[in-house]
């Protein structure tokens, strides 16, 4: 998400899953909807049929959405931004790309192009595998049914380059000129039904809630919203500096613990908590396990007990059982941008005690509820109120629990089209107000970026969040404001403007808590945020226009010469964090197949849930590794064989073998959802009984291979080496 | 009377047993018994489809034909249904059927089958509608709450369409028209070409 965020200004998926029905070319790289995410399949298909929009799958793997598709691109793992940079070329080597779209709101373009022209159709074909002629004839289907939307998921971000591939992406929209227009967009698939809400509340350790990062400014302005003295949270910490530091990521906390690689804290860490978050989907998933039989304090608070609680071999382990989502409610942010209520189903069950309950009981016993419940009379509708009061950023300032609710028991007055209420109580708004939904009258955001609306309407313009000018590495300098007469309509400012500030003196429109700087834009037709230009260079990234860089475990060893990763970065996210130093050309010899993971219909995430349901389990009962037939019958593999997997970080994971032609021959597939085993041992035994899953099997993530992104440190797990022995 | 059929539309249906799990868990259909399951030919290579099968409640069933003790009959609407007092578990139903779809539950002393298993269309079965006895036996009775039957309702691409038969037809007519509409249209590949 850092990558878009970094090209336009915000990191979310920019239309809807309903806006796919107006596409006329679907492109998905990096994405199994058709198992991950199944409902948005309704809205792709019938783009296919009723738009006779081409559905274009790239993916190592001939997908299940693969057997959908109109084209199918296999390409090699982690070349996304070397296919990618090679169609952007084509589109404009060919002169198919949008002149005026990117003359009056576009950034950067001539140094993006420069950079792309090194992608040429034959240099594409050596480094992703994708013929040459079908890297042209891919981007003369884009380029000739317009709009299209690209689509990706973690296929596309979870490398070491990630957030280049996720640049690259957007780069590809801005020249096709599909942004900020129904059918284009960027629609970047979350998860879950509440994955960009929890992105939203920043779940993570590089900023607070709403995106404000961790600046004295961010601290004091939460300070503000949550009515708590801010020199008081500065003195709960070990030091001001650590109040500025991002902190541990979900993909190397463990680090700070083992300390295998250095950390960069006065402390190790010495306990964690578990909230809702399955551990087997972290990669190198043996060295967690070392960490977890350190560490004085480990906490689940799950539904389930999870493939944690079964690898803690020491006493230190609290299991606190929650309750599932149909037994609380609370509002939740879907991939669309989209807030619903989701209303509880049934009274908690057994033991069970919602995740508020136990927040409350922590909270009291830390000994500052007094503080945290300020705000708070009625759980959970007044947590609702006091996030939407400070993110002002994302404009969640118009929500209200009593307006949600409103839209969640009307929803069959929207149209499954436009998104928009025909009558009824919500006439005239999209349905979960799409964030940013700026006041209580605004009816939300349905596409972002679209200038063809008034902002009041639910229009906007790219965001100012860059400056008004740059000098580029070339020298050149660009005005980065939108060019004259691009604005939306009933703009006072009709061309490009910089973001609203000091409408009330010393804030802005992010930090303005009585909201009179966001109401004047509006008034005046204007975005509270600016008129800009995306951008195609980011001068913060190490690369600023994205290039290629071969896996840190490349099975082409002869290109990691002239496409090397990184420098080694130190304190990155507090822990050191090899890349040169990891890059292993001689590696391919002894690990030579190119090791993915990914989804399965029947489980989802670390399988707690869903492995503990007999009939899902039923369907999908065991681990297996996805082999093809020529690579199984020249080692000897018959389909239910028994094959170890090895990593070279010395993961190694006993799997049922399944023959395919799925994946390719140079490349091994496994499923993430297992847990209950580890390195060919059964965990059963270490399950509270009664609890054991109905399914259980070796995590994949056991040999998964070391790599991060260099901006978000998302752990690399498509693109790693494995070998693959009979056992 | 309107005539109940499913349809499955393999051009939609992306085998995410949807249907499946919804027909398990809504009528809480034991483990091994398997009223719809989900066919895949082709796995993992070009021209890969998928289709969602179950009882298609046949008109003139062939199980109805060969049960011995009449234990099988079929509504005015056309759904086949099982009386499971009646049924002696013989199998000559499953061999019967070209769809696989009776089930028995297994492991029985001297190899008994008990009582036949199969879709019911949601619409329960011959005892007393809504009862206890009913549930139990036969599972939910949508079809006499006016709803679709589960697994339909749950499709999450609309592939599986089940109810009225004119009005199935009507929507699959609808679809098929559409796609051999506009660059899809008969004649029009082979006259100016596709790709």
């Amino acid at each position: 998400m850092a990558g878009v965020a970094n090209t336009w200004g915000y990191g979310a998926m920019t239309n809807s899953l309903n806006d796919i029905r107006h596409s006329k070319c679907i492109f998905m790289i990096g994405s199994n909807a058709a198992e991950a995410h199944p409902v948005a399949l309704q809205h792709i298909l019938r783009a296919k049929e009723v738009n006779n929009a081409p559905v274009i799958v790239v993916d190592p793997r001939f997908t299940r959405l693969a057997a959908k598709a109109t084209d199918y691109v296999r390409i090699r793992p982690g070349t996304d931004t070397a296919f990618v940079m090679g169609l952007i070329n084509a589109i404009i080597q060919n002169d198919w790309y949008d002149k005026e779209f990117v003359r009056t709101r576009v950034a950067g373009f001539e140094e993006m192009k420069e950079v792309a022209s090194h992608y040429t159709p034959e240099v594409v074909e050596d480094i992703t595998g994708i013929p040459a002629s079908e890297v042209v004839r891919i981007a003369k289907i884009m380029a000739t049914h317009r709009p299209g939307t690209v689509i990706w998921c973690m296929g596309g971000t979870q490398h070491h380059i990630g957030s280049s591939n996720t640049r690259a992406f957007c780069i590809l929209q801005l020249v096709l000129g599909n942004m900020g227009v129904s059918g284009g967009g960027t629609n970047i698939f979350r998860g879950h039904d509440n994955v960009q809400g929890a992105t939203d509340m920043c779940v993570l350790s590089h900023s607070l809630p709403a995106y404000y990062g961790l600046k004295d400014g961010s601290w004091k302005h939460w300070c503000r919203v949550w009515d708590v003295d801010y020199e008081w949270i500065k003195s709960r910490f070990h030091s001001k500096d650590y109040m500025n530091k991002k902190g541990f990521t979900l993909a190397r906390w463990y680090e700070g613990v083992n300390q295998d690689d250095k950390i960069y804290q006065y402390t190790p860490i010495k306990a964690v908590v578990f909230w809702g978050c399955a551990s087997n989907s972290q990669s190198q998933y043996f060295k967690l396990k070392k960490a977890l039989d350190k560490l004085d304090l480990v906490v689940i608070i799950d539904p389930f007990p999870t493939m944690t609680a079964a690898m803690c071999e020491k006493d230190n382990v609290y299991l606190l059982p929650s309750t599932s989502q149909y037994e609380t409610e609370g509002s939740v942010t879907s991939t669309s941008r989209q807030v619903q209520w989701r209303f509880k189903v049934v009274d908690p069950v057994h033991d069970s005690k919602d995740d508020y309950w136990i927040m409350e009981e922590l909270v009291k016993r830390f000994g500052f509820a007094d503080k945290f419940y300020k705000n708070i009379k009625k759980v959970p509708d007044d947590v609702t109120r006091e996030l939407a009061k400070g993110s002002l950023t994302i404009g969640y300032c118009g929500y209200s629990p009593e307006r949600i609710k409103k839209h969640t028991l009307n929803w069959h007055t929207f149209d499954i089209d436009t998104l928009q209420a025909k009558g009824g109580p919500c006439d005239g708004e999209y349905y979960g107000l799409p964030w940013p939904c700026w006041t209580e009258d605004h009816p939300g955001t349905p596409i972002l970026y679209d200038i063809s609306k008034p902002v009041a309407k639910g229009g906007l313009p790219f965001r100012a969040r860059f400056g008004t000018e740059i000098t580029y590495y070339s020298g050149r300098k660009e005005n980065l404001l939108a060019a004259e007469g691009i604005a939306n309509p009933g703009s006072e400012v009709n061309g490009g403007y910089p973001e609203f500030k000091d409408v009330v003196p010393g804030t802005n429109w992010k930090t303005d808590l009585s909201m009179k700087t966001i109401k004047y834009a509006i008034s005046k037709g204007m975005a509270p945020f600016g008129n800009a230009r995306a951008r195609c260079v980011v001068w913060t990234f190490p690369d600023q226009v994205p290039v290629h860089r071969e896996p840190l475990h490349s099975p082409r060893p002869d290109l990691v010469a002239k496409y090397p990763t990184y420098e080694d970065k130190p304190n990155h996210y507090r822990v050191f964090t090899k890349y040169k130093s990891e890059q292993r050309p001689e590696l391919v010899k002894d690990f030579p197949f190119v090791l993915i993971t990914g989804r399965m219909v029947e489980h989802m995430g670390g399988g707690a849930e869903t492995r503990s349901n007999k009939y899902l389990a039923e369907l999908a009962p065991e681990m297996y590794a996805e082999i093809n037939t020529r690579v199984a019958n020249d080692l000897g593999i018959r389909s239910g064989d028994m094959v170890w997997i090895e990593s070279p970080e010395g993961g190694r994971i006993k799997v049922k073998a399944k023959i395919t032609e799925r994946v390719d021959d140079k490349t091994i597939f496994l499923p993430f959802h297992f847990g209950g085993f580890f390195q060919g041992e059964s965990l059963e035994a270490n399950y509270p009984s009664g609890h054991v899953p109905y399914a259980l099997g070796e995590p994949a993530n056991i040999v998964t291979n070391y790599g991060y992104d260099i901006i978000t440190q998302i752990q690399s797990t498509k693109d790693g080496l494995c070998k693959v022995s009979k056992a | 009377m309107a005539r109940m059929k499913f349809l499955c539309d393999i051009e939609r249906c992306i085998a995410c047993d949807g249907c499946v799990i919804a027909c398990k868990e809504g009528n809480n259909v034991p483990v091994g018994i398997n009223r719809r399951r989900v066919v895949t030919i082709n796995e993992g290579q070009p021209g890969e489809k998928s289709i969602s099968i179950s009882c298609m409640h046949c008109s003139d069933a062939p199980c109805i034909a060969v049960c011995p003790v009449d234990a099988i009959y079929q509504r005015e609407d056309g759904i086949v249904l099982v009386n499971k007092d009646t049924c002696i578990g013989c199998g000559y139903c499953f061999m019967a059927c070209p769809f696989g779809a009776p089930q028995f539950p297994s492991g029985k002393v001297f190899g008994a089958r008990g009582a036949m298993d199969k879709c019911t269309f949601c619409a329960g079965g011959p005892a007393e509608t809504f009862s206890q006895k009913e549930r139990k036996l036969y599972g939910q009775n949508r079809i006499a709450e006016g709803k679709p039957p589960l697994c339909a309702a749950m499709c999450a691409t609309k592939a599986l369409l089940a109810g009225d038969a004119d009005i199935v037809a009507d929507i699959y007519r609808e679809r098929v028209f559409r796609r051999g509409s506009g660059v899809n249209a008969w004649g029009w590949s082979r006259a100016y070409g596709k790709k």
